[in-house]
């Protein structure tokens, strides 16, 4: 089985940290556009994730 | 601002036309596959997900719970960030296996009719609310733009009728887009071009309806921020939070959604022809559900501003009503109506595609004309399913009364998809689930959600959880949405993994979880088919599927496997075989696929099936090469390693199964019998050209395990020789067969340097001969030059007649000798061909004496030859000369002045065994092992080449014979030697070649 360990280290990680995360990325004192900042991350790290070249490995 | 219900039902009609030409276009080649076949495209086309609750009902949602609403979107964005875990093992198996929906992958894993089939009922069962929504969200948009308002003092009668129109027009685009293609295993390019193309309006619409927003209604992005100071507590409203358990349910829905929700699974991997274009999707679909998101809380902040009376989902047409604008209006119309139209017409189409295959074909429900073409029937039965569901889908919105938001018909589709998520988990990551477990958790968690969530709305049932499912998502309430989600994939889950647990798992369901496994490599099992080429496929398969059908499916396989319609090979055959089922599982369903081919191509019971498919498991190891890591790499690498080395040997290997099946031919093997291992791998040993199959099939059955040499003729007619040797693998555990590996070696070039020696030794012999054979030559020519000079003074005839005989028999005498020089010389004229003729023994061992005796500078040894002057063996004389000429002269070196070289000879029913005997010095035991090796002698420098005895000993071999050699033969100061020749018994009449 495969599954890459960064991404399960990042989801360990995340799920740690979410109580903290979610507290920064919906206060009220803060931009209404800032969970979608940690949206783009998301999108980035992903983007990160995939970028090594595979064959059509099916 | 209001239109008539003839402008908005043209409109549709326009819309959807025009998404058909897009359809259109790009099946028949005009958008060009650089465009439909991009990856965007396809990522694009992944936007079906966001139906009408992502246009429509997410704004509500934000409205009530703020940012709770994204939970919708991030559901997705972690199913497909983390596509490794599920969606990648999913798509390989449905992309292997033709698999096109969730039913098919359920089916095929626990390989039962019964779940494909309680699947795709719950599958249809489930998915009502989800039409139900999408009918709704436009009905009631229509309703609005007519100028109408949505509540309990509207005309439901008007707003039924509405919804009839959509659906009828949404059933008629549905079987144009769901039919075009029969097989579900064919890219439908001009569907994702389409739903790519719908996505592209859904987002532009929702741009167009935020820009409206922030500039039309707050004035500017500065405005609204300040309108937002100014209303503090709609900002606080934002980090309102879910209660825990609701937030992580609501999450979980979505989560499963991304894979369980039939329109998406089937975009997703239906609709894929590249892994990589789903790898992209994990950035791809994020930023694009991102970008869709994004205009979701100015819409809301601009209704509430507005505060119109319409639900918060139709806040966008509100919009354009209040604003009066005709852009806005139709933005919200069309985003509403892509996102719908495109949910209803996927959802249908794969849930068509779910109920043909696991519930009309295995039951028998319609006769397959089996005269007719089976992809003409499939089309019509495909429409007229398509039209069943959206009729069902209508009916469940006329049940409703329209009495619940968007919000809530959404999450209860949700919820109950939810219930498959156990069992599509189950699938790659725990192979002991079996069937029954998982339809003991379907229903265990489908009655909870029935009764819980989908029947009180429908029925009046008691307690209304439905009703209360806002509430229950608000902190301060009771969480009774959340608590039948829960429990109900609680309780399937939990009667999934005991009653797996407590039952027994079929040998074939361990089989399906072996190869849906991604912990194990498959080891796929080499069975032999009774059909022994690909033309029988097609015969064996008519009974099942017609005449035509069958042999366009075997064509088509064929083309694909790029093989021939001659193809007989055992190993392309069950490719064969496996290619045909994953199509007709495509156009079947598994279930109904594997019981036909089962039937009509069965595999042989018992016989050879019970190694291991060497070519699939090592092209499945070498597709897997980059998911191996540490240990599992490692010994990938090794294994590649001795591959490697194996097939680098400068020795040709080849590997047979018991069953004949070629398993192994390397480089060398390819280079000594230029047949390429492409051409011969996987081939039965009896299609070998020859004369490969001779050799090798003569070697295999022999009892020997070692052939030290044979004669091959190439194809230019110049002979080669290689030898052969063989030995059989351990068998496995479990195994009841084992494979032989033989080793070729080519020693064409060790034969002709050895007939080179050959001939050296026979110069070096006439050389050593040469003296005395001047000499044995000299004397007569001595003697006739006397009997001639006297001839010359004789007068008298009688002793004129005398001294010529005396002349005649001098001439004679050099004649022989001459004779016997030029026989010996000529020994080698034959290279390399042995030709074994009945020979005289004693004859051939007077010649050999004869010849050293010429030698005058030689020890007078007496040679004494005791054989039967009867005696004949089969063997080549010329050659049989120059072994005993070898033999006696190295007697004749060992002894003294006074030796003795005796020769005798013994039958022994059909060989003969002739010693020669001597009593010289003798050879030392520890040189025994050395005297027949090459350019080995105890000779001084120059009196010997030290090929003697080993050409001997090739000889003797290429006779069929053997030499054995004893010494010492008695005890004292010589103890001399005795070589041993054994040959077969001939008999004049009797000739054998080489």
């Amino acid at each position: 089985m495969y599954i890459n360990r960064a991404l399960l280290l990042v989801v360990g990680v995340v799920l740690i940290f979410f109580p903290v995360i979610e507290g920064w990325a919906v206060s009220s004192e803060t931009a209404w556009y800032r969970p979608y900042l940690l949206w783009l991350l998301v999108i980035v790290a992903a983007y990160w994730n995939q970028r090594t070249r595979y064959p059509d490995e099916l | 601002m209001s239109f008539s219900l003839t402008q908005i039902l043209l409109f549709i009609v326009v819309y959807l036309s025009g998404l058909f030409a897009v359809a259109y276009l790009a099946d028949r080649g005009i958008i060009p596959e650089r465009i439909s076949r991009h990856p965007a495209t396809y990522v694009l086309s992944l936007g079906v997900f966001a139906g009408a609750l992502a246009t429509n009902g997410v704004i509500e949602l934000a409205y009530r719970y703020g940012y709770n609403f994204l939970l919708y979107y991030i559901g997705v964005v972690a199913m497909f960030v983390m596509a490794t875990v599920l969606l990648l093992p999913l798509l390989r198996l449905c992309r292997v296996y033709q698999l096109s929906s969730l039913a098919d992958v359920l089916s095929f894993r626990f390989r039962s009719s019964w779940v494909g089939a309680a699947t795709t009922l719950a599958m249809c069962i489930t998915l009502l609310p989800l039409l139900a929504l999408q009918i709704q969200a436009v009905a009631d948009s229509i309703h609005i733009l007519a100028g109408e308002t949505i509540g309990p003092s509207s005309s439901g009668e008007r707003q039924d009728r509405l919804a009839l129109l959509f659906c009828i027009i949404i059933t008629v685009f549905s079987i144009l887009f769901g039919t075009r293609h029969v097989s579900t295993q064919d890219r439908n390019n001009g569907l994702v071009t389409a739903i790519a193309f719908e996505s592209l309006v859904k987002l532009a619409a929702m741009f167009v309806l935020m820009l409206a927003a922030i500039f039309a209604v707050f004035g500017g992005i500065a405005e609204m921020d300040q309108w937002l100071l100014q209303n503090a507590e709609l900002h606080r409203a934002l980090e309102r939070p879910m209660q825990g358990d609701s937030a992580r349910a609501l999450l979980l829905v979505f989560f499963a959604g991304a894979v369980c929700m039939p329109h998406l699974f089937h975009m997703a991997f239906a609709e894929n022809t590249d892994s990589g274009h789903l790898r992209k999707a994990t950035w791809g679909l994020p930023t694009y559900l991102l970008l869709l998101s994004l205009p979701i809380l100015p819409i809301t902040w601009a209704g509430i501003k507005l505060g119109h009376d319409l639900p918060m989902d139709y806040s966008g047409l509100a919009m354009g009503s209040a604003l009066h604008s005709f852009p806005v209006s139709a933005a919200a119309f069309v985003a509403g109506l892509s996102a719908a139209s495109a949910t209803i017409i996927i959802t249908t189409l794969a849930l068509a595609n779910m109920c043909i295959n696991h519930l009309v074909l295995p039951s028998r429900l319609l006769k397959i004309d089996r005269e007719q073409s089976i992809y003409k029937q499939l089309k019509w039965l495909r429409r007229f399913v398509i039209s069943i569901l959206i009729l069902a889908g209508y009916t469940f919105f006329i049940t409703l009364s329209g009495k619940q938001s968007l919000t809530q018909l959404g999450l209860v589709a949700f919820t109950g998809t939810l219930q498959f998520l156990p069992g599509l988990i189950a699938t790659p990551y725990w192979p002991k689930a079996n069937r029954k477990g998982l339809l003991a958790g379907l229903c265990g968690g489908l009655l909870t959600w029935l009764f819980g969530m989908l029947l009180p709305p429908t029925t009046g049932y008691q307690p209304l959880i439905l009703l209360q499912i806002q509430n229950s998502l608000l902190p301060d309430s009771g969480s009774l949405w959340t608590t039948v989600a829960m429990a109900s994939l609680t309780f399937n889950a939990g009667l999934l993994i005991l009653v797996s647990l407590l039952t027994r798992t079929r040998a074939d369901e361990k089989i399906a979880a072996e190869i849906c496994s991604m912990d194990d490599l498959a080891r796929p099992i080499r069975q032999s088919l009774s059909l022994r080429n690909a033309q029988q496929f097609s015969a064996s398969l008519a009974p099942a599927l017609g005449e035509k059908t069958a042999r366009s499916e075997v064509q088509r396989a064929l083309l694909e496997l790029r093989f021939s319609e001659q193809e007989n090979r055992p190993y392309a055959l069950r490719r064969l075989r496996a290619r045909l089922e994953a199509n007709l599982s495509g156009l079947l369903g598994p279930a109904v696929a594997h019981g036909i081919i089962e039937r009509c191509i069965p595999f042989l019971p018992g016989a050879h099936g019970e190694t291991e498919d060497i070519h699939l498991i090592e092209r499945n190891l070498d597709r897997a090469n980059y998911q191996l890591t540490g240990l599992a790499a490692d010994l990938d690498n090794l294994r590649r390693h001795h591959r490697e080395t194996l097939d680098k040997l400068p020795i040709g290997i080849c590997s047979v199964g018991a069953d004949g099946e070629m398993l192994m031919w390397n480089r060398s093997m390819a280079q000594i019998t230029g047949i390429q291992p492409s051409a011969v791998l996987g081939s039965l040993l009896t299609s070998l050209p020859q004369p490969w199959d001779g050799i090798i099939g003569d070697f295999l059955r022999g009892a020997a395990d070692t052939l030290l040499k044979t004669e091959v003729a190439n194809d230019d007619g110049a002979a080669r020789w290689i030898s052969l040797h063989r030995t059989t693998a351990e068998e496995n555990a479990g195994s009841t067969s084992a494979d032989t590996i033989i080793l070729v070696e080519d020693i064409t070039e060790f034969e002709l340097l050895e007939e080179e020696l050959l001939h050296n030794e026979r110069l070096a012999s006439i050389g050593r001969l040469a003296a005395g054979v001047a000499h044995e030559i000299g004397n007569p020519v001595t003697g006739i030059a006397c009997l001639a000079q006297n001839l010359e003074y004789e007068e008298d005839p009688e002793e004129i007649h005398y001294m010529a005989r005396d002349i005649l028999k001098q001439t004679d005498r050099v004649t022989r000798i001459v004779e016997s020089l030029v026989n010996f010389s000529h020994l080698g004229s034959g290279a390399g061909e042995t030709r074994l003729t009945p020979s005289n023994l004693a004859d051939c061992i007077d010649e050999a004496v004869h010849l050293l005796t010429l030698d005058q500078a030689a020890k007078p040894v007496q040679f004494s030859n005791e054989c039967d002057r009867e005696l004949v063996v089969l063997a080549d004389s010329q050659r049989l000369l120059q072994v005993f000429i070898n033999l006696l002269g190295n007697a004749r070196d060992a002894c003294d002045e006074f030796g003795h070289v005796r020769v005798y000879a013994t039958t022994d029913e059909q060989l003969v065994n002739i010693v020669l005997e001597d009593n010289g010095c003798g050879i030392p035991p520890q040189l025994h092992s050395q005297v027949f090796e090459p350019f080995y002698t105890t000779k001084d420098p120059g009196e010997g080449t030290g090929l003697g005895l080993a050409l001997v000993f090739s000889i003797m071999g290429d006779m069929n014979g053997s030499v054995q050699l004893t010494s010492p033969v008695a005890d004292g100061p010589n103890p001399g030697t005795r070589f041993t020749l054994q040959l077969p018994l001939g008999s004049y009449g009797s000739t054998f070649d080489m």
